[in-house]
């Protein structure tokens, strides 16, 4: 693995036009849903999406192959969302590490869908989606980075710049509100 | 004692998800899951809501590939376009040297007149000949490091 990285590190810093393709290609589906469930926005996430992108052959000669590419990638697309959210005077998704703290950001009024819900329910009509947006954002995203991106947590410490024993807090309680959510308790 | 024991496996439940427990605490688990209905069903339940997000899948917005590779083919085209012309910069230095080749007779002559005017001591003369050869090559240099400075102002990426 320390070969490809340090391959694909050199041709990031190369701006290989054709590693930059194969690129988008292999990691299309896993950025996307990831920015997906980041800003509960279709069209926010495409946006966000194809800045991730532009930073990856702007900002290329700064992977140094020592971690992960994905790991980078998601940390480069989290940056951008959270500087959009900063710059839109939202809330942040470090402010949303304790939801008690104050509302998370994709949350409808009661009684409605919330965006999250509209965007999944128009994906797929399971239960999963229908839940999922009962699970506060930021439990969403350490869940999406551990569960589906498959993730180590120092990985995900890495890609939130946070510190490990948080992670695993907010794992535990996101795994507790998915639970809940999936079987009708509150999150 | 006994609500210990269901906390306990509760714990273990999430940690074997979360950062993984020992074989010991496994065996723990699996036992206690096998006489305690409850937690037995918090597995579960836990199991299938995993299940559930893991296999949730969404749509990728059609021609979304596509029309990224144009983006960034366009942006890695103004880059090009926008990047420090290193070589022309070189061609000028080397230009200056062959100038400064051809030239450095009168210029020695100039400096040495110069100097019987001013009556400055032969190291000084000599040392204004050197510096005279020198400037296209401290220009270039110049130039790199601001260009390596402002590099390392953008905000890194990595983060690490």
């Amino acid at each position: 693995m320390a070969d490809d990285t340090k391959a694909l590190a050199q041709g990031l810093k190369r701006r290989d036009p054709g590693l930059l393709d194969q690129l988008i290609e292999q990691y299309q589906y896993r950025l996307f849903r990831y920015l997906l469930y980041l800003t509960s926005s279709r069209e926010r996430a495409e946006d966000f999406f194809q800045e991730t992108w532009i930073r990856v052959l702007e900002r290329g000669h700064q992977y140094d192959g020592k971690y992960k590419f994905e790991s980078w990638l998601f940390r480069i697309a989290r940056n951008l969302v959270i500087d959009w959210q900063r710059s839109k005077k939202m809330l942040s998704l470090d402010a949303l590490i304790d939801p008690e703290e104050g509302a998370p950001m994709e949350f409808a009024a009661k009684n409605q869908p919330s965006p999250l819900h509209l965007v999944l329910s128009a994906e797929e009509k399971s239960g999963i989606h229908a839940s999922l947006d009962r699970v506060p954002g930021v439990y969403r995203e350490v869940l999406v980075l551990r569960f589906q991106e498959e993730l180590g947590l120092e990985e995900i410490a890495g890609v939130l710049a946070a510190p490990l024993s948080t992670v695993k807090s907010r794992l535990y309680r996101g795994l507790e509100a998915l639970r809940g959510a999936m079987h009708g308790g509150a999150a | 004692m006994i609500d210990n024991l269901h906390a306990r496996a509760e714990k273990l439940i999430s940690q074997e998800r979360v950062e993984g427990i020992s074989q010991a605490e496994g065996d723990w688990l699996a036992e206690h899951l096998r006489q305690c209905e409850s937690c037995s069903q918090i597995a579960k339940q836990t199991h299938e809501a995993l299940r559930a997000f893991r296999g949730a899948a969404i749509a990728l917005p059609r021609g979304l590939a596509e029309r990224t590779r144009f983006r960034v083919q366009l942006r890695a085209q103004e880059l090009r376009e926008r990047e420090p012309k290193r070589s022309l910069l070189w061609v000028i230095c080397a230009i200056s040297w062959a100038l400064g080749i051809a030239t450095a007779p009168y210029v020695w002559q100039a400096i040495q007149w110069i100097g019987e005017r001013t009556g400055a001591p032969r190291l000084v003369l000599e040392f204004g000949f050197g510096l005279w050869w020198a400037i296209p090559a401290l220009f270039a240099a110049a130039i790199v490091i601001l260009e390596n400075v402002r590099q390392a102002n953008e905000r890194d990426w990595s983060g690490r």
